[in-house]
């Protein structure tokens, strides 16, 4: 108790009243606001669409011959003798700027195979004596299902690295002891007649944070690795 | 005429003395202020049970304890997601260790890898986590601070370009595991550094060792749709995290561990990816590092000594 301090009037104990009863007030009403805080999540700022199935796709983009005897499917393409007659080697013409002429029979074929027109010329793979089957330089007759020694009779490093692992798409088992490794073919990739692989669309990028894109309003930043 | 002041009457209700009713008021305030802000841990028990506080560090788990902390964690992704998931504790294999090459001459930068990461390994899609970036950089030079990697095309790759896809490397000495300060992440065998997501405090210290930008802190409970969840996982690996915790890229422990390749290599388009053991002499990347001009690690002045190689065919 303190002896210095004045006696109660009436005007003083009212105002320490409406004091206790302010302070009571904002202590509730702060612990509110608490309580509403912590039930309220931040709503997300922006609706991230997911990506597109076909960049999930582990599937080549090709379909070889082999697939399709593998799915059974129709092989009466692959089967030349059905229009071209046999020991009658089917001639090549070229027009005036010496370029291959694709017949009509074959027109769903593209020729690019390089920067230039040397390969274009169809017997350099395929067997003119026998249509269904191919032919090496060196003599050797290969079936429709075997084309990784034609192409690596050109391509050397490539089919190097192809038989070492180093090049081409796998997936399965890396280790051999657990599971087989699958592994593609030249032509599951490359189009025979047109190799490069045609340029896709690439998959959207990682959507900027709300916040960032706040700080950086304007053309997407160019960010430094660090 | 002065009146003597009445004594206070403690026994009436009605009287009551300033200084009681300030007690009562500031403890009434206070209690309700203190319950107020503890309310956020009522939340907590989503995702942290009293199990997964109590649990001991990861090396330090018994078999037993590990069968039960797999169950807890089944049990918590069915209530989460609905799905029944197959966690494994998947162990180093002997005479392993791995290492990935990447083929700069093949890599188109469709960022197919990026996505297929997200799928595999239960990534959260809003906000949207990736482990993958993959750089943009200009012919000629491997200047990163020219690196771009919010690039959108209509098809890729561009002329005058190529594409550096960038995730965790690795390393033979991690800067991030020396920062640790709970060891919450480390490096095993096989060479992979893994985290354990149940002992991480989310101090970020690993994010800022980090040279590569290679782990992710996941500011928001992560968001999966239950559709999308992979339910083949690995403590180590990809199970679902919380909110808080860090992450990375982990060579999908969950694929490697039992012999497949990682999931990022698979979906690849043009084979510039390649995994394999390297103490194996027959492997794709031993052939690879004997073979190829493998001319880089990334950032190998800083002396991490990545186990990610750079190389080109030609």
């Amino acid at each position: 108790m303190n002896p210095h301090s004045p006696p109660p009037s009436g005007s003083h104990g009212n105002r320490t009243n409406y004091w206790l009863a302010g302070l009571t007030v904002g202590f509730l009403g702060v612990s509110a606001l608490f309580l509403v805080n912590s039930r309220s999540h931040a709503a997300p700022t922006q609706k991230i669409s997911p990506v597109d199935a076909k960049f999930l796709e582990t599937t080549p983009w090709r379909q070889t011959y082999t697939d399709l005897v593998k799915a059974k499917e129709d092989l009466s393409d692959y089967d030349c003798y059905g229009c071209h007659e046999k020991n009658k080697p089917p001639p090549i013409r070229f027009d005036a700027k010496n370029k291959i002429i694709i017949p009509k029979e074959h027109q769903n074929i593209v020729m690019g195979h390089g920067s230039h027109d040397r390969n274009d010329l169809c017997y350099n793979c395929h067997n003119e004596q026998n249509l269904v089957t191919f032919q090496v330089r060196d003599g050797r007759e290969l079936k429709f299902d075997n084309i990784p020694p034609l192409c690596g009779s050109c391509h050397g490093p490539t089919y190097r690295d192809w038989e070492a692992g180093a090049h081409g798409r796998t997936s399965g088992f890396w280790d051999r002891t657990k599971g087989e490794a699958q592994r593609l073919s030249c032509a599951s990739c490359h189009n025979p007649h047109s190799p490069r692989i045609p340029p896709p669309p690439p998959a959207r990028a990682r959507p900027a944070s709300a916040a960032r894109s706040r700080r950086h309003a304007g053309p997407p930043r160019t960010g430094p690795l660090t | 005429m002065t009146l003597p002041t009445p004594p206070p009457d403690k026994t009436s209700d009605r009287a009551m003395s300033r200084r009681s009713f300030l007690r009562g008021s500031a403890a009434f305030g206070g209690l309700t202020a203190l319950a107020a802000s503890l309310s956020p841990l009522r939340e907590l028990s989503d995702f942290t049970s009293t199990d997964q506080f109590l649990q001991k560090y990861y090396k330090e788990l018994t078999p037993d304890d590990m069968t039960k902390v797999i169950k807890r964690i089944e049990g918590d992704v069915q209530r989460q997601y609905g799905i029944r998931p197959h966690v494994r504790d998947l162990r180093p294999m002997d005479g392993v260790e791995f290492v990935y090459c990447l083929n700069l001459t093949r890599c188109i930068g469709c960022r197919k890898c990026v996505h297929a990461c997200v799928a595999e390994n239960n990534q959260s899609r809003n906000p949207e986590i990736q482990y993958i970036r993959v750089l943009k950089l200009p012919h000629g030079s491997l200047d990163l601070e020219k690196a771009d990697h919010h690039y959108a095309p209509e098809s890729v790759p561009e002329k005058g370009f190529f594409y550096m896809p960038v995730q965790c490397q690795q390393c033979k000495n991690p800067p991030c595991v020396k920062v640790c300060p709970v060891n919450a992440t480390w490096q095993e065998s096989d060479g992979i550094t893994v985290i354990d997501y149940d002992w991480c405090i989310g101090c970020r210290y690993c994010e800022a060792a980090c040279p590569y930008f290679a782990r992710r802190f996941n500011f928001a409970k992560p968001e999966i749709p239950k559709d999308k969840i992979n339910p083949n996982m690995a403590y180590l690996g990809n199970r679902p995290r919380k909110m808080g915790v860090m992450e990375k890229c982990h060579f999908c422990i969950q694929r490697t561990r039992v012999g497949r390749y990682p999931a990022c290599l698979e979906v690849c388009p043009v084979g510039a990816r390649k995994f394999g053991n390297i103490l194996d002499p027959e492997s794709e990347v031993s052939y690879i590092l004997r073979e190829k001009r493998v001319f880089i690690q990334l950032k190998e002045e800083i002396g991490t000594s990545p186990r990610f190689f750079y190389y080109f065919d030609k």
